[in-house]
């Protein structure tokens, strides 16, 4: 085990190394190949260390790691390892972090040399955050992915640009900084006095925190974290970013950084704070219906591609939510499984969706149709991406919907029963844009588009990308085991020990 | 090689063709199209042995784990699940033999032979599987080859709303059926169907709400009324594709489905009621549509949907009770599932004639050139084998005696007589409608002269769109004696209600009749022209008819564009205006106007934004605290 300590650290430290490089001047000729090796050495990393986990960990954690920064007294420690809830998280981040950077090292964007430094210093951040047990760090790495985003927005970003950045800035500002009180709030009520996750754990076995300081702890983490995951109604920034951020950027944001909220909830959260959550849990179930249904309904009626894949995005956090709800195994197992399928998904359909801007010269879907004549390829992309954001069996999306519906039922029928109706809704609004994209005869619009130019199907540099994200969306898709079995074993040991359990009991 | 392997080769074989094709035969349509046959033919080769083998069993593999929640991948194979297999194997091959030559000249081929090698795993996955939550994964499954097949012409507009529909609608269904199975899950502690059949056997109460909501489902995949619509824009796929898919086996899949979780239904009676009526509506009402098309497919899928309403209300007739007197005076009294097995037979035989019936169809629309409209044919007697096969499929599906649709209808005839009377009047009626739908139909297609260029230079197809044609037509011809089924016929043969003494006069009288009402008047009304008889001779019911027809799609048309799209649009205003306009962006202004201080006002600078921002998520959190 021994040979792996320090690999998490090199997941981190290489595309931030990458970074600096290019930030310091590297011609542009070595940045790009250098930019391969920042992008590639994290996901080579994750997939190495996947398969390298312990088949049934517990609550420990794997390939851990510290580093003294000095900072000991204040109980801040660099401390790395993974455990069965942030392997998923890690390998997932790796991929599309890997992903995203080959698109974009392709992509020929203005000012490559910095977009690319900017992206890597997002993806060292976000390896940081699944890879640390230390809950500074955590935020600490968050904080360090969130920063290029505004930039990327700002800065490459297409319509709306500035508003986007603007109000994405606010938004995500406010839900860090709730977030981060309530963390604090951890600290200093949990007895230890220190951000380390495995300590603060034990000391909760043994003491749990008062009741008062988990309802209060637990709301500002629901609603700090639940504005950084849009949260309903405090969604509204995420469809306008995505619309205006550049693709990789969107990929890496939607895809992985998002899940920081939904990761802080179940890691963090629901083990210190069982009884702040089932207080919570009520509240909580109704905002996420509000996501599943009404954000749902309000998909139906986007005309652009990229709203659709935006709001498309914000709607299925709300099954996430419901899986938290549910105060159980089977939701938060079902949560993690949600949010790597989802990013996967999500990421890929921003990636293709650039893929068809980049042919039909808009996003409006009034001004597309019959793209599919002209390119098979991203056509079938499309459409298994597609199928696989509304839960098809065969991706991985569908065991996470399929363990939170079962977990909610629990919960509620009623709620159960509402959350499924999201499912027929997102088929509808899913299907409806890729034929309006794909299928039929061209629009008159998109006639003249196709007289000026003829479309070229996906290139290898669009194809090798979404072929990595599809790829482990298949895997995981036909072989569950391979996530759910980490997770589950992590699940069994950490919540029942901390009275994680269903509202009912809690209640009683 | 055992079983077990067996059947993972059935199940896997056409996934490796699926996925061999969608990488590197996108381009090959020759060689996508030999693996997917080759595909086929494994998987009816080796299905047959394990069927004819002899031997049943069931093995699983854990999949998935999640607390207290168990999933496994399993082979449940009893008779049950072998008659399946030998229907999807037998059908299955037949239609890909079919398809080599109808689609030869099809640009997307390679496409066109992948979906049908997803088709046929994702089905066979449903035949074996052990559990509803795996039949639930390949029920999907079979949605999207469904949806991927009906799209094979995608630059049309129809074909891609047929496809979108299909899947819709489906999903509508699958909402219930998700449901059913968690309730099913959490009311039992399993979705194993052996463990499902041990609990309701045993005495444990079951709600009636969840076979019903299972029955959801079916009411999708086997298109019931009020979700029937998307099966006749489904005829917009290629001819073999609505053969094998949308008439023999997916949108049987929920009947099968049906006699899987019958012992629930055995243990909640009530909810049999709904089944019985659903289906018998379903038979009636697609029976009257299908008399006013002029699209040949069109004819064949409301014939199609009106069957499979038949195989619902056969099952919603649930068990039988016979006495059985031994001789010596002593009366036993047996109760079985006859349903299911009336169900099961009609399907078994149904499978055989429609899927012949659509092929031949696919054979007349290649000799015409894709002329679909059966007012615009005329004369095809002259193509011998597509005739006398076409013939036959004809014949068995009116239930001419000796036919198999003849066996299959009768035992549901006789068991909607022992168990419900008005079931049965329904019933018997559907039948003279069918053969009156059916012998118009063909009476249009094949005798007469041809009424159309296309029509007059018909000629026959070749050597592999024949063979299937003979294959199945010899099946309809014997697929209705149980001796057909060999080692099958056991346990299968002895769950098909039969009729004795004078029950069976009564049957045997009635299904004469109606086949000669039905038929004969037909037989006498049309005569082989270019306008509807019915249009001319009588127009009031014609429109009548054809608005019947057209009434559920009218309203769920309403719906869509006038209740769903506007809710979603007034949903779209709130949230643009109100959530991000008035009360995130505007709050300070708002707020300003009640002596906040002009600094308030300016809208614009950012921490201006994230103070009342702050404000507004505090006020909201202490609201939902209850603080308040």
């Amino acid at each position: 085990m021994t040979m792996h300590v320090d690999l998490l650290l090199v997941s981190i430290a290489t595309p931030l190394a990458v970074a600096l490089a290019i930030f310091a001047g590297l011609p542009k000729r070595y940045s790009v190949k250098l930019a391969y090796l920042g992008f590639g050495v994290p996901a080579a990393i994750a997939l190495w260390l996947w398969s390298q986990f312990p088949s049934d960990p517990g609550d420990t954690y794997a390939f851990l790691s510290s580093y003294p920064l000095g900072l000991e007294l204040l109980g801040i420690n660099l401390k790395l390892g993974l455990n069965g809830i942030s392997l998923p998280l890690f390998v997932m981040s790796g991929v599309i972090g890997f992903a995203a950077g080959l698109y974009a090292i392709q992509s020929g964007a203005e000012r490559l040399k910095i977009y690319l430094a900017l992206l890597l210093v997002m993806q060292a951040g976000l390896m940081g955050v699944f890879a640390s047990v230390d809950v500074f760090f955590f935020y600490f790495f968050h904080e360090l992915a969130l920063i290029p985003t505004f930039i990327m927005v700002g800065i490459w970003g297409g319509r709306d640009r500035s508003y986007a950045a603007m109000k994405l800035t606010i938004y995500l500002t406010v839900g860090a900084m709730l977030s981060l009180l309530g963390l604090i709030l951890i600290y200093y009520q949990s007895g230890v006095e220190s951000f380390d996750l495995i300590s603060l754990r034990q000391e909760a076995i043994r003491i749990p925190l008062s009741a008062a300081a988990q309802k209060y702890g637990f709301g500002l983490l629901l609603f700090g974290f639940g504005i950084l995951v849009s949260l309903w109604p405090f969604h509204t920034w995420a469809p306008l970013g995505y619309g205006a951020a550049p693709s990789s950027a969107a990929m890496l944001h939607a895809g992985v950084l998002k899940k920081f909220g939904l990761y802080g909830l179940i890691q963090v959260a629901l083990p210190l704070l069982p009884v702040g959550a089932s207080h919570w849990s009520g509240v909580l179930t109704v905002l996420a219906l509000g996501n599943i249904l009404v954000v749902g309904v309000i998909t139906l009626a986007q005309r652009d591609l990229k709203q659709v894949v935006g709001y498309g995005s914000v709607m299925h956090m709300g099954y996430a939510f419901l899986g938290i709800a549910s105060l159980s195994i089977i939701g938060a197992g079902g949560v993690v499984l949600m949010m790597v399928a989802h990013g996967l998904s999500v990421a890929l359909l921003f990636l293709l969706s650039t893929c068809v801007h980049h042919r039909t010269e808009t996003f409006d879907l009034t001004e597309m149709g019959g793209l599919a004549q002209k390119t098979p390829v991203l056509a079938a992309f499309f459409v298994a991406a597609t199928m696989a954001s509304i839960g098809l069996p065969g991706f991985a999306n569908f065991w996470g919907e399929l363990t939170i519906f079962i977990a909610v039922w629990k919960l509620s029928p009623w709620v159960a029963a509402g959350a499924v109706a999201g499912v027929v809704i997102t088929a509808i609004y899913a299907l409806r844009a890729a034929a309006q994209v794909f299928f039929g005869s061209p629009t008159e619009a998109f006639s003249r588009v196709l007289a000026r130019t003829t479309p070229v199907d996906l290139r290898w540099s669009e194809k090798i990308p979404a072929l990595i994200l599809l790829s482990l969306l298949l895997f995981v898709g036909f072989w569950p085991r391979s996530l759910s079995t980490p997770i589950n074993s992590a699940l069994q040991a950490i919540y029942p020990a901390l009275k994680v359990l269903p509202l009912e009991i809690v209640r009683k | 090689m055992a079983p077990t392997q067996l059947a993972l080769l059935v199940l896997l074989a056409p996934l490796a063709s699926a996925a061999v094709i969608a990488l590197f035969l996108r381009r090959h349509g020759g060689l996508a199209s030999m693996l997917s046959v080759l595909a086929a033919a494994v998987v009816a080769g080796a299905g047959l042995v394990l069927v004819f083998g002899g031997q049943r069993f069931n093995a699983s593999m854990p999949w998935l784990q999640m607390g207290s929640f168990t999933l496994s991948l399993g082979f449940k194979f009893d008779d049950l699940a072998a008659l399946m297999l030998s229907v999807v194997g037998v059908v299955g091959l037949a239609v890909h033999v079919f398809s080599l030559g109808y689609m030869h000249d099809d640009g997307a081929r390679g496409r066109y032979f992948g979906g049908l090698s997803i088709f046929m795993f994702s089905m066979l996955g449903i035949v074996l599987a052990d559990n509803l939550l795996m039949i639930f994964v390949f029920w999907e499954l079979v949605g999207f080859s469904s949806y991927l097949l009906i799209n094979h012409y995608h630059e049309k507009q129809s074909a891609a709303d047929a496809s979108k529909k299909a899947f819709i609608v489906n999903r509508v269904g699958d909402f219930g059926f998700l449901l059913g199975i968690l309730w099913c899950y959490w009311s039992l502690g399993t979705v194993n169907l052996s463990e499902i059949a041990v609990a309701a056997e045993g005495g444990k109460v079951i709600a009636a709400g969840i076979p019903l909501l299972l029955f959801c489902g079916a009411i999708g995949k086997s298109a019931q009324m009020p979700l029937h619509v998307w099966l006749p824009d489904a005829m917009e796929g290629p001819t073999p594709v609505s053969a094998l898919i949308h008439a023999a086996t997916m949108v049987a899949a929920g009947i099968y489905m049906l006699c899987r979780i019958e012992p629930l239904f055995a243990a909640a009676p009530q909810a049999l009621t709904a089944v019985l009526w659903i289906g018998t509506v379903t038979a009636v009402y697609a029976a009257f549509c299908a008399i006013v098309q002029s699209d040949i497919k069109k004819v064949l899928a409301y014939s199609t949907l009106s069957q499979l309403g038949y195989m619902v209300a056969a099952f919603g007739l649930g068990a039988l009770t016979i006495d059985h007197s031994h001789g010596d005076g002593v009366v036993h009294s047996v109760t079985f599932a006859a349903g299911a097995g009336a169900a099961m037979f009609h399907l078994t035989t149904h499978a055989f004639f429609k899927a012949l019936l659509f092929l031949g169809s696919g054979a007349v629309i290649h000799a015409c050139h894709h002329e679909q409209d059966i007012f615009r044919m005329g004369g095809l007697k002259k193509l011998p084998i597509t005739f006398i096969t076409f013939t036959l499929g004809v014949l068995a599906i009116i239930g001419t005696p000796g036919l198999a649709g003849f066996f299959s209808k009768d035992a549901i005839l006789y068991l909607a007589f022992a168990n419900n009377k008005a079931v049965f009047g329904l019933l018997a009626f559907t039948a003279v409608l069918t053969a009156f739908y059916m012998i118009r139909m063909w009476k249009l297609v094949f005798l007469g002269t041809p009424r159309s260029e296309n029509a007059s230079h018909a000629h026959e197809g070749g050597i592999s769109l024949l063979a299937p044609l003979i294959v199945l037509a010899v099946l309809a011809v014997v697929g209705g004696y149980t001796g057909t089924y060999g080692r099958l016929a056991g346990s299968f043969a002895d769950l098909i209600p039969v009729a004795h003494g004078s029950d069976h006069t009564v049957i045997l009288v009635t299904s004469i009749v109606v086949l000669l009402v039905g038929a004969g008047a037909a037989w006498v009304f049309y005569t082989p022209a270019p306008k509807d008889a019915l249009a001319t001779r009588v127009p009031g019911a014609f429109a009548g008819l054809t608005l019947v027809k057209e009434s559920f799609d009218g309203i769920y048309g309403y719906y869509v564009a006038k209740v769903q799209q506007r809710l979603a649009m007034l949903l779209n205003f709130v949230e643009q205006i109100i959530l991000s306009g008035l009360v995130i962006r505007g709050v300070a202004g708002l707020v300003g106007l009640v002596g906040m201080g002009a600094r308030a006002l300016h809208v614009g600078s950012l921490h201006v934004y994230v103070y009342w921002f702050l404000l507004g998520v505090a006020l909201f959190w202490g609201f939902a605290a209850g603080v308040f």
